[in-house]
């Protein structure tokens, strides 16, 4: 991968190619969990911002971080621009609940849709990629205190959500 | 929230997309878009065919030839010769379905062709780029630009002919 880095720093336009198709799922999933319906856009001005500010990557093996910071920012853009009222976290106990199917993506996209860009976001950094609070807090430019108080009232929606 | 972490929605980036991106990140990149009419079943198949496809609609390539073919991950690597105003210029081609990117040697010289399915497949939307990807090429997309608006009109034409 970082041979590609470097290569695509080069101005190769093949190796350009080859990054985009290797970081296309990792930032299929930071797009999609956090955008949604825009997930798709956001994925597209992610690899433009990628694509457009390689030669800015001093050090190849900060790709990942780099890339989740530009994927993270973008569908968080992409979801507001495109969205929905901004939610009230406290809103969600009053939301009517349909019949569970744990099986199904369709609830899990249906809960997600009921939390704001941001709470999406935390809840992406913090169970899908594993960053620590601290970590999510600094990627986010929020304080630790406030990605814990999100992050709690994100996982109880999931929680409610299946709930019996 | 283990159980529904593989279920969470993810996005995608189409050939379109993907060459979009890599375009606007190219200072003499200039591409032309728009829809063929004709079904992308037949359409990608009779682009994909470069030897035959590329001299007919590109006005810069009188002749391409495949020098060498072999199968990668999901794609086909391709050697080729496109000769133009008398040269024979060698490309290193990745052949996807739907995507196909040409790279000159030493970079000099950049095509990408994407496709997908419009209108439920009846219908392609189609993406046709060209690029000097070197440091100050910039000034020549204004260049490119009418050079692949001709080679999409004549795409166009071709699609509407039943190729």
């Amino acid at each position: 991968m970082e041979q590609l880095v470097r290569a695509a720093r080069r101005g190769d336009a093949a190796a350009m190619d080859a990054l985009v198709r290797a970081l296309m799922p990792y930032v299929g999933r930071v797009c999609g969990a956090i955008a949604l319906d825009h997930g798709d856009d956001a994925m597209q001005e992610t690899f433009i911002a990628v694509l457009c500010n390689i030669r800015s990557l001093r050090e190849p093996a900060a790709l990942h971080g780099w890339v989740r910071r530009i994927a993270v920012r973008e569908a968080v853009r992409a979801a507001r621009r495109g969205r929905e009222d901004p939610v009230d976290p406290e809103g969600l106990r009053t939301v009517p609940v349909a019949p569970v199917d744990l099986a199904t993506v369709v609830d899990v996209r249906a809960t997600l849709a009921r939390l704001g860009p941001r709470q999406r976001a935390i809840l992406v950094l913090r169970d899908v990629d594993g960053l620590s609070e601290a970590e999510a807090a600094e990627l986010l430019g929020v304080p630790e205190g406030t990605v814990k108080s999100r992050l709690h009232r994100a996982r109880s929606a999931f929680v409610r959500r299946w709930e019996p | 929230m283990s159980d529904v972490r593989g279920r969470w929605p993810v996005a995608s980036l189409g050939p379109i997309g993907r060459a979009r991106a890599l375009g606007a990140s190219i200072p003499s990149a200039a591409w032309a878009e728009g829809i063929l009419d004709a079904p992308y079943d037949r359409a990608w198949p009779w682009v994909a065919d470069l030897e035959v496809s590329v001299p007919r609609f590109d006005t810069q390539v009188r002749r391409l030839r495949v020098l060498e073919r072999r199968d990668a991950a999901g794609a086909q690597r391709l050697r080729i010769a496109a000769s133009t105003f008398g040269v024979a210029i060698p490309f290193e081609v990745r052949l996807e379905d739907g995507y196909c990117i040409m790279q000159a040697r030493a970079r000099l010289y950049l095509v990408l062709m994407a496709a997908e399915p419009h209108d439920g497949g009846r219908r392609t939307r189609f993406l046709h780029l060209e690029a000097v990807p070197l440091p100050g090429t910039g000034l020549l997309r204004r260049h490119l630009q009418r050079v692949v608006d001709a080679d999409f009109a004549n795409l166009a034409r071709l699609a509407a002919a039943g190729f």
